[in-house]
């Protein structure tokens, strides 16, 4: 059990910033997600807190001790590669034992518990199989194998289910769950898919071009995001966003002058309005609701369907989830709505505006 | 398409036609015929220049050929007894075992050595690994008297440097004994290989995987178990292949040590390459020299098998 704090941590390969200060707290036990797109400095990150790499500035703190200088094997933790990493000319009892074999640890307790990580996993009939006659799920569980076999005090997970097909990541996922579950450890783990960090997180670190967007529980950052960055992330398909300009009683004008159903606060002027799909109406009716507009796409995907709708007097589509019983014509004249509380404002420079409203609502 | 042809009505298969854009015996055919057009210029040189020259040495070995008898004569196995009787030419093959033994275990650990220490990040290290290549890019005669000057008992480098740390009292005459002719070739030898092995190592160390290292390091391993553990088996390929040519590089050497010692002093240095051309040239007895060449050629073969053996399989 461990808890882990970075002090303005900074990293740079050369003339090149990757990671501008980073500063988080993470407590014991917590299951903590880093996710932001491919070069956003996450994976960076972890090797700086694995040890990998070490730290041009600031502190990395594991249990109120400072943990710079101190080589990997020594930190108490243990981590899951994104190319699993193993050692291809060793069983895989070898490779989950080899940490163990290293520290000198006699050959019955090694067996006890290669056996013991191995009977959790699923593996114990592969223990003799080399890693190259194992498909990629079960190569992935060797990797984590490796890792609970050293009872490590935090894990690190460098996006582990990358390489893996849909079906089998689903399963992963879950797999990687109940290990959280029924080991309790502080776990870290990196991922660019905002579906693994939402299902599996305690918290959620958004992180864009080395820094750190917003830090919170996946509802929170779902429900508010701090910024259009996250907002466009966190959720999928993504957030729509109507340009806006706000007179000076706070009402809401899109290009062509439809007033939307959202008043900004005092002082804003442009308004970036954000509305999640499934907070979106749809109706084949053009009078129903304020913005008109014309259906471009339909995806069926069964229980849902997608429309993507060009609205007059915005520059990109909506994106309207609605039940997949509904009968459209592409091309069909639509019209879409929303409610007030469902909207969020965001300020040209892409920060919340905390409205009176959304107040409310938080509430 | 079957479906296609059911539904227009025409009948099944039997109304198909072969393409007239099919290529004659098959697809591959043409690709076939071109590739022995290009094999056939080094296959005639191969059975011009080695095949027919082995097969007349193989027949030589077994005829009495020197300056008194301008005819070979068929002696049947009589140079090959001689060979079993002969303390000298015996002699020589234990100087090419034990010349064999050092050179390449010379180069294969300070190839590796080389290796490793050119596949760590420096400073410079672009320029001192095009550097390394400087040995085996030199003219083996070259390479010879730049040895044989280090070597020089009055004005070697070597001598000097002993001398002058205290080692020695007084300047030795290296290529005159027979440790120290045998250990000059070795070195030579091994100078010559270590930008070859090192450049087969290097490469092999560039693919081995990275993150392999780096699970191995959180798992608790120090630099030792990375080599032991990690970095040699990667390399066992890479191994078994550069000691066999090393092997057979080794046991074909023959000009440094040619030019260096001459085979000398008297015998030391003696390995079965320069025996035959000892007797080849010096006492002009091709008979015998042929049967040595055929016993030499033996020795090399067991390696070579080997070898190719192990490429073929990797293609």
């Amino acid at each position: 059990m461990s808890s882990i704090s970075l002090k303005n941590v900074k990293k740079s390969f050369g003339a090149v910033d990757i990671l501008q200060g980073i500063d988080l707290e993470i407590a014991d036990g917590e299951f903590t997600v880093f996710v932001g797109p491919s070069g956003c400095g996450k994976s960076t990150l972890l090797r700086l807190i694995c040890g990998l790499d070490e730290v041009s500035a600031g502190e990395i703190v594991i249990d109120g001790e400072i943990v710079n200088d101190v080589p990997p094997a020594k930190r108490g933790i243990a981590m899951v590669f994104q190319n699993y990493a193993l050692y291809p000319h060793m069983s895989v009892a070898q490779n989950m034992g080899y940490s163990l074999r290293l520290a000198g640890t006699d050959k019955a307790e090694i067996e006890k518990r290669v056996g013991d990580a191995a009977a959790v996993l699923r593996l114990d009939k592969l223990l003799d199989r080399k890693p190259r006659q194992l498909s990629g799920g079960q190569r992935q569980r060797v990797a984590i194998g490796r890792a609970i076999v050293r009872k490590p005090q935090v894990f690190l997970f460098d996006e582990p289910l990358s390489n893996l097909d849909a079906a089998l990541r689903v399963d992963m996922r879950v797999e990687i769950a109940s290990l959280k579950e029924r080991l309790g450890t502080t776990m870290i783990y990196v991922t660019h898919d905002q579906v693994e960090a939402m299902t599996l997180a305690d918290k959620i670190v958004v992180m864009h071009a080395g820094r750190v967007e917003q830090v919170g529980s996946p509802l929170e950052l779902y429900r508010r995001p701090a910024n259009l960055f996250v907002a466009g992330f966190i959720g999928s398909p993504r957030m729509n966003v109507l340009r806006a300009e706000a007179d000076e009683r706070g009402t809401l004008r899109l290009e062509n002058g439809t007033v939307l159903p959202v008043t900004a606060p005092a002082g804003a002027r442009q308004v970036s309005v954000g509305i999640r799909a499934e907070h979106l109406s749809l109706s084949d009716d053009p009078g129903a609701f304020v913005l008109r507009g014309r259906a471009r796409v339909v995806e069926h995907l069964g229980s849902d369907m997608f429309v993507h709708v060009s609205v007059d007097g915005a520059s990109d589509p909506v994106i309207v989830r609605c039940p997949d019983e509904m009968e459209l014509a592409i091309g069909s004249a639509v019209s879409v709505g929303f409610e007030a509380a469902n909207a969020h404002l965001f300020a040209p420079d892409g920060q919340r505006i905390v409205s009176a409203d959304a107040r409310r609502s938080a509430a | 398409m079957a479906f296609a042809v059911q539904d227009s009505g025409k009948g099944p298969a039997a109304a198909l036609r072969v393409s007239p854009h099919a290529e004659r015996g098959g697809l591959k055919a043409r690709e076939r015929r071109v590739g022995w057009l290009f094999l056939a210029p080094a296959l005639i040189a191969f059975v011009a220049v080695i095949l027919v020259p082995f097969l007349r040495a193989l027949g030589l070995a077994f005829t009495r050929y020197d300056l008194q008898t301008p005819v070979p004569e068929f002696i049947g196995l009589g140079n090959f007894h001689a060979i079993l009787t002969s303390p000298e030419i015996l002699g020589s093959f234990v100087t090419t075992a034990i010349y064999v033994v050092l050179a390449t275990a010379g180069s294969v650990l300070l190839g590796l050595s080389w290796a490793l220490i050119l596949n760590q990040p420096f400073r410079g290290r672009a320029a001192l690994r095009a550097m390394s290549l400087i040995p085996w890019v030199l003219p083996s005669t070259v390479t010879a008297f730049v040895w044989g000057w280090i070597f020089n008992s009055r004005f070697g480098v070597l001598n000097a440097l002993l001398t002058s740390l205290g080692v020695i009292d007084y300047p030795t005459a290296w290529l005159s004994t027979s440790g120290g002719a045998m250990t000059a070739i070795v070195i030579t030898k091994v100078w010559f290989s270590v930008p070859l092995f090192m450049s087969f190592f290097l490469a092999g160390l560039q693919s081995l995987d990275k993150e392999q290292l780096e699970a191995a390091r959180v798992d608790g391993a120090h630099n030792l178990a990375l080599l032991r553990d990690h970095i040699l088996p990667h390399l066992k390929p890479v191994m078994l292949v550069v000691i066999v040519l090393g092997v057979i590089g080794n046991l074909q050497h023959f000009d440094t040590i040619f030019a260096l010692t001459g085979g000398g002093p008297v015998r030391a240095t003696s390995v079965l390459s320069i025996e035959v051309y000892r007797r080849a040239f010096d006492q002009w007895d091709i008979g015998m020299a042929s049967a040595v060449g055929l016993l030499w050629v033996a020795t090399i073969l067991p390696a070579a098998w080997f070898y190719l053996r192990h490429l073929l399989k990797g293609a």
